[in-house]
């Protein structure tokens, strides 16, 4: 929090959650493994439940932390919701690096589809996350319903209740104004509500 | 688990409903539920569920530390003090606290999935070890020092 004096009178400013580490990753790129070590579980979950597969979600996020390294000088914090006293837009910044990386694999792979060995055989893979979780019941239909979700619906959800973003970071992230995710999330929460119900 | 009082079968305009869950939300998520009866309670019942099961991917503790010395290496090849589009400069007469742990460092209890191992942090030694391992690496700047310090004090 920064006081500024103003007309006498001291207005609390909030400032960015990051932006020491970030001051201190411009002067000194070797600092950036601070920013790197808080986020990179969330990166990695994040694209976990975009791509379903532990070897993809690797790939992407180390894609995302180099690309964030690079441009870090281009990064421009923005404006602080007062409101939003723990939001920071360092991490909105990462999930955007993240999103974008996702799209750009999902594209390689269609354009250069690779055959499964595993799938052919018709042998789960013991690693593969979808396979873990579905072993227990309670977190794989949650987890089932989340992952049948369209696009910008399942991507607000799970930023929403993995990430615990607010509705101004997902509106960020998707690049959507926050009616709009409000309306995805509700939407979401009323189709896994639906599936859930089905699935009982 | 929480339960709500609200109507599902009654008419409401969905813009209004979408405003009411996402302020249900926020609070929920805040670990402070307030407005329940406001929301339909299917919904709430899914949004309990999703808060509880939902699993936290976590990467391998290999492949992190692998990651941190490819950025490391990086970061060595990369020219210090680079310019910046928009300089953090802030004006000489204000007076600057630490801010917020953030709501995802708060910790919820749900699943964790270390590296394709499946494990719950709140029970697990998998879970422990992996909180523990987490901790000894968040950056050892002062902010961080005095978290943990407070942290430190508070019983378990």
């Amino acid at each position: 929090v920064a006081r500024p004096e103003e007309a006498g009178r001291a207005r609390p400013v909030r400032l960015d959650l990051d932006r020491s580490l970030v001051v201190a990753a411009r002067e000194d790129p070797a600092r950036f493994d601070a920013l790197y070590r808080k986020y990179v579980a969330q990166v990695y979950s994040f694209a976990t439940y975009e791509l379903r597969d532990r070897h993809d979600a690797e790939d992407v996020t180390a894609r995302t932390f180099l690309s964030a390294l690079a441009g870090l000088p281009r990064f421009t914090e923005r404006a602080h919701d007062p409101d939003e006293p723990e939001a920071s837009s360092f991490r909105v910044w990462l999930f955007t690096i993240a999103r974008n990386a996702i799209a750009e694999h999902k594209r390689t792979r269609r354009r250069h589809p690779e055959a499964d060995i595993d799938a052919a055989i018709h042998l789960a893979d013991p690693t593969d996350l979808t396979h873990i979780v579905e072993q227990r019941e309670d977190w794989g239909s949650a987890w089932r319903a989340v992952a049948d979700l369209p696009g910008d619906r399942r991507r607000a959800l799970v930023l929403r209740f993995v990430h615990e973003m607010t509705t101004s970071e997902i509106a960020a992230v998707l690049d959507r104004s926050e009616p709009a995710v409000r309306v995805l999330i509700h939407r979401a929460l009323r189709a896994v509500a639906a599936d859930l119900e089905r699935r009982r | 688990m929480t339960s709500g009082t609200g109507d599902s079968t009654r008419e409401a305009d969905p813009d209004v409903e979408a405003l009411v869950v996402d302020r249900y939300l926020e609070s929920l998520l805040a670990r402070r539920p307030v407005g329940i009866s406001d929301v339909p309670d299917d919904l709430v019942t899914v949004a309990d569920r999703l808060v509880a099961d939902l699993p936290r991917p976590h990467p391998s503790p290999t492949f992190e530390e692998h990651l941190a010395a490819r950025l490391a290496a990086a970061a060595a090849a990369a020219p210090a003090g680079l310019p910046t589009d928009e300089p953090f400069t802030l004006p000489a007469d204000v007076l600057i606290f630490p801010a917020a742990r953030s709501a995802h460092d708060r910790g919820a209890v749900r699943p964790v999935v270390i590296g394709g191992v499946l494990t719950s942090a709140a029970i697990s030694l998998a879970g422990a070890a992996i909180v523990a391992w987490r901790w000894s690496r968040y950056p050892d700047d002062r902010m961080a020092r005095a978290v943990r310090a407070v942290a430190r004090t508070r019983p378990v």
